[in-house]
Parts: C-alpha cells; sequence; structure tokens
C-alpha cells in the first residue's frame, strides 16, 4: 500500500480512514474524518486515498467561503471496498480536482462522491478513471446556490475483462445555476463501460444550464458500451444540451495521419490520447501530466 | 531523380467505376496540372496514389521508381515520398498540430528530431506561409477556416519534403493573398528533387505555379495533354469544345424531385 507518488508539496496520505502522512499547509485541518480549508492564499495540495480489501472509508471536505483550492486526488483501492466522500463548496469558493484512479483491483470497488455548492462556488473535477479492474463509480453535483457551476471531464479506460459504470449527475437546486460535464470513454478487448450522464433542473431553476457529452469509442468487437444521456427538465427558462455517441475510431482520421507517414498503431495512439487528454486541462501541474501521459500507454493502441 | 508512373490505372469507388485506364508518368522537376468538369475523377485519381481505403484498384499498376505503390499501405506510401494535400483536411480533436507535426516528421526520421530543431522549422515555416503563430498549440485542424487548413497542408508538404506532391483543390477556400503565399510555397520547393501534381479549377492558381504539363481528365480518362495553352483555352472556353472533339462529359447527379411530389400527393389524399 505504499505505491503511490507525491507530487505536490502539501500532501494528505489516508489509509482506511486514518491519516497515516500529511504536510498540510496553513489553514488547513485533518479532523474527525473532515478537512476543512480556510487558506487565505490558494493553495495546490494531494490526497491519497488507500483502501485495504473489504474496508471502507468515509471523508468529508469543507472549502470555505472564498477559499482557493487545487487539489490531486490518487485512488488506490482493493477488491470490495467502498468509498464515499462528501465536498462542500461553501460561497464564492473555488475548487478544482484532479482525481487519478490507480487501483488495480479484480472484483468490484464502490465509489460515492457528492459535491454540494453554495451561491458563486465552482468545482472543476477531472477525472482519470485508467485503473486495472471493475469499477462502479456515482459522481454527484449538487448546485444550492445561486451562480453555483459544476464542470465536470472524465476520461475512462475499460479493457481485458473490466466492467465498468459510471454515474455523473448534476442537480440544479437553485436558478442561474451551470452544470456541463463531458465523459470520455475507450473500450478493449472485453471491457464492459457504461456511462449515465445524469442533469436535472428542477421547477424554478431559471436561467440555468445544463450540458453533457458522453462518448465512447469502441476498439474489438467484444467490446460492451453505452453512453445515456439524461435529462430532467422542468423549467421553460433554461439551455439544455446533450450527445452520446459510441463507435468505433473515425477511419478519415486514421487515414489522414496515415498519409503523413504515421503507422496505424501510431495514429491510433495519438487519437487515443488527444481524445482522453483534454481531461488533465482541469489542472497545472507537470509531475501529473506527465504521470497521465504515462497512463495512457495502457490503451496501448 | 525520381519518377512516378501510372500505367493503365481503373479505380472504382462502390460499385461504380470512376478511373477507366489512366496513363500518366511524372518525374521530379515536373508539375503537372489535371483539369477537367466535376465528377470526372481528379480528386479520385490523387486518393487512389495516395492509397485511401474507399478507392478501390481493379487494373494496373502505380511505381514509384520501380517500387510497387500499391502493394503498400497509406503510410509506407508516405514515407515513400509521397504527399497528398488534401480538399477537406480532417480535423482532429485533442491533437495539436505541433505534436501531430512533430510526429509525422519522426515518423520518416530514424532518430527523432531534436525539440529545438523541430521549433526552428516549424517557426520559420510558420512565418513565410504567414499563419496564426498560435495555430501550432491549437487542435489540428479543428476551427481552422478553409484558408487555414489549406495552409497547413502545405505547411506539412513543407516540413516532410516529400518527392512528389499531390494537390487537390489547395486553391480552393484561399483569398488573393493567401493564394500568392501558397503559390511562393510551392515554387520554392520546385527543384530537380520535387515534383507536384495539381488539380484546380482556375486558371490563377496555374499563373502563379505554372506547370510543365497539363492534362485534361474526362469520364474518368485522361483525353488531352499538352502545354500551358490548354489552361488558357478551358478557361476561355469552359468544356464545351471538348464534347465537340467527341467526348461525352460525366453528368452530375441526376435530380430526383422526390419530396415536392410527395408533399403533393399527400395533401391530394387529403382533399380526395
Amino acid at each position: 500500500m505504499d505505491n503511490y507518488v507525491l507530487s505536490s508539496s502539501f500532501y494528505c496520505v489516508v489509509y482506511n480512514g486514518q491519516c497515516i502522512k500529511a504536510n498540510l499547509p496553513e489553514g488547513v485541518d485533518f479532523e474527525n474524518h473532515t478537512i476543512c480549508f480556510q487558506n487565505q492564499k490558494p493553495v495546490e495540495i494531494q490526497f491519497v486515498y488507500l483502501l485495504d480489501q473489504n474496508e471502507s472509508m468515509d471523508i468529508n471536505i469543507v472549502i470555505k467561503e472564498h477559499v482557493e483550492v487545487q487539489m490531486i486526488e490518487t485512488k488506490i483501492f482493493e477488491n470490495h471496498s467502498h468509498f464515499q466522500k462528501k465536498i462542500y463548496v461553501q460561497e464564492s469558493a473555488m475548487l478544482h480536482i484532479f482525481s487519478e484512479n490507480d487501483s488495480s483491483n479484480e472484483e468490484d470497488i464502490y465509489v460515492k462522491e457528492e459535491v454540494f455548492l453554495q451561491n458563486d462556488a465552482l468545482c472543476q473535477c477531472g477525472y482519470a478513471e485508467l485503473s486495472d479492474g471493475c469499477y462502479d463509480g456515482k459522481y454527484h453535483y449538487y448546485l444550492q446556490g445561486e451562480g453555483a457551476q459544476a464542470k465536470v471531464r472524465m476520461a475512462v479506460l475499460s479493457k481485458k475483462k473490466e466492467s465498468k459504470h459510471y454515474e455523473v449527475f448534476i442537480q440544479h437546486c437553485c436558478p442561474l445555476t451551470y452544470g456541463q460535464m463531458d465523459n470520455y470513454g475507450v473500450v478493449k478487448d472485453e471491457g464492459k463501460l457504461i456511462i449515465d450522464g445524469v442533469g436535472s433542473i428542477t421547477k424554478g431553476q431559471h436561467g440555468s444550464a445544463s450540458h453533457q457529452t458522453n462518448k465512447i469509442m469502441v476498439f474489438d468487437e467484444k467490446c460492451v458500451a453505452q453512453a445515456n444521456p439524461y435529462l430532467y427538465i422542468d423549467e421553460y427558462d433554461v439551455k439544455a444540451s446533450h450527445a452520446a455517441a459510441v463507435g468505433k475510431m473515425d477511419e478519415e482520421h486514421l487515414y489522414y495521419l496515415q498519409s503523413r507517414g504515421l503507422t496505424k498503431k501510431q495514429a491510433m495512439h495519438l487519437i487515443t490520447y488527444g481524445y482522453l487528454k483534454p481531461v488533465i486541462a482541469v489542472i497545472d501541474n507537470k509531475m501529473i501530466k506527465e504521470r497521465f501521459e504515462t497512463a495512457l500507454s495502457k490503451v496501448g493502441a | 531523380m525520381s519518377t512516378l508512373v501510372i500505367k493503365d490505372l481503373h479505380v472504382e469507388v462502390g460499385e461504380k467505376e470512376i478511373l477507366k485506364g489512366i496513363d500518366l508518368t511524372i518525374q521530379t522537376g515536373e508539375v503537372h496540372a489535371i483539369m477537367g468538369p466535376n465528377g470526372n475523377g481528379k480528386s479520385t485519381l490523387l486518393s487512389a496514389i495516395m492509397g485511401h481505403p474507399k478507392y478501390r484498384v481493379t487494373q494496373g499498376s502505380i511505381e514509384l521508381d520501380g517500387q510497387d505503390v500499391l502493394a503498400m499501405s497509406v503510410d509506407e506510401r508516405s514515407r515513400a515520398g509521397l504527399f497528398l494535400g488534401m480538399q477537406y483536411p480532417q480535423e482532429i480533436p485533442g491533437i495539436t498540430n505541433s505534436d501531430f507535426l512533430k510526429a509525422a516528421m519522426n515518423a520518416r526520421l530514424e532518430k527523432p528530431i531534436s525539440l529545438f530543431q523541430f521549433i526552428r522549422a516549424l517557426d520559420k515555416n510558420i512565418a513565410e506561409l504567414d499563419m496564426d503563430e498560435n495555430l501550432a498549440h491549437r487542435y489540428l485542424n479543428e476551427g481552422f477556416s478553409g484558408g487555414e487548413k489549406k495552409r497547413n497542408e502545405i505547411l506539412q508538404m513543407k516540413l516532410l519534403q516529400p518527392r512528389f506532391a499531390l494537390l487537390d483543390e489547395i486553391d480552393s477556400g484561399l483569398d488573393v493573398d493567401a493564394l500568392r503565399v501558397v503559390s511562393e510555397a510551392i515554387n520554392s520547393m520546385r527543384n530537380d528533387h520535387f515534383g507536384c501534381v495539381m488539380v484546380s479549377h482556375y486558371e490563377r492558381l496555374f499563373e502563379l505555379v505554372p506547370p510543365t504539363h497539363v492534362h485534361v481528365l474526362i469520364k474518368g480518362q485522361v483525353v488531352m495533354s499538352g502545354g500551358y495553352e490548354l489552361i488558357e483555352k478551358i478557361d476561355q472556353e469552359g468544356y464545351e469544345w471538348i464534347k465537340e472533339l467527341g467526348y461525352e462529359l460525366e453528368s452530375q447527379e441526376e435530380r430526383k424531385p422526390i419530396i415536392l411530389e410527395n408533399c403533393g400527393r399527400k395533401d391530394n389524399s387529403y382533399h380526395g
């Protein structure tokens, strides 16, 4: 359980719910499963979450008013583990998360994350889901204050006999809220991937916008892939859009790259890389970018 | 000096035969212009030489210095020295122009180009083509204007230094200034080690990049070859005079007035 890499000068390693190693910046405290951010200046910090087989952990994170945080998350979970996380982003706070899943499990892992955003709070999250193993992830965002914004980007790879299911849900509970998700997946071998994108605007939440794109690229015949967009809207004065597509790599794209001398393998790698790469744009950390690029070699296209 | 020899080339798209026996020999140092009305096989010829999977060669041969081009994959053809400047370049999200260009250059080098050399070559050519400096960092052709895409094709040609460039309507979408810049770039490449085949509808491009050979392609066959005088004649008189020589032109796709007919019928049955 020590196969993680620290990529930030501030960090906190949480093992089965206990903090085992930490270097926290001023204004950041960890007590009773709750991490509270009251830092004056913007900080970058890495959280490493480690879970043994059959273990579970609950974590709460509070980002106080007007606080800015860049967060790198590394998740390494074992079979049948349960991870639950709640994040409270208070008024006008800004939270950027890059979340990498480095688990290499064989059986299911269950993850539920809920993010609650107050007035004018922003949460932008990039999930790099390139883990080896099965996974069931629920990522829910609740826009509970006017002007709250949630932007989610996900890059998933399901390969070999892995079965992965993701539910990204954005609930607009207030007027003038903004939700956007872009979920991109690649499935190869006998992998299975289901992505449910859900946007919900209840009555009275005028001036809100809910956008989503779900795309899955399929490499092999035995793959199973589903991209399901759901939009529940009970208000007239809103903007909403959705797109969902499951398909093979574009033949014309391949031809174009090959006509410049790239082999089919190189061309496929470049296209896949370009397809999943935007997820790292949420955070500006060179080490993370390099690690993500290395992890992408798992695509092996 | 290199030679590209096309013999009795027949090409089908789907069930339809588009090229019906093309013979053409191009040497480095030469610039060939291919003219002809829409839908007669000009783009098909260039795409078939490059190896687009949609175009099926049913007969004939293409050889580059004696090497069988038809036996090569698309990327092998590129590395052998063929380049196709496309009419509709693809937009590929997520891949930056510079990552793509570097990968393409490295594909034909034994040792990867150093970052310094690459940036120097790129900056120089971007300046010469009067392109937006940011293009290098933008995603490949994504959101590029028509003219930017065409210039990007020429940029690739300059960086990859092919032996034979096939340019498919490289002038479409270019304004007067851009056309001049692109023409200068093509001219700057002209030498004994570079040959070029250009397809265009407009005399203007050929004025700026004067071809050494001109061919007229009708119904999948080269019906006439000559020099610059052919371009002038076509520019003044169109292709009608070719009909008088006994050649039939490929007609444009048939029009079927289905929609109106259906609406009319529905209306009738409603009233009747």
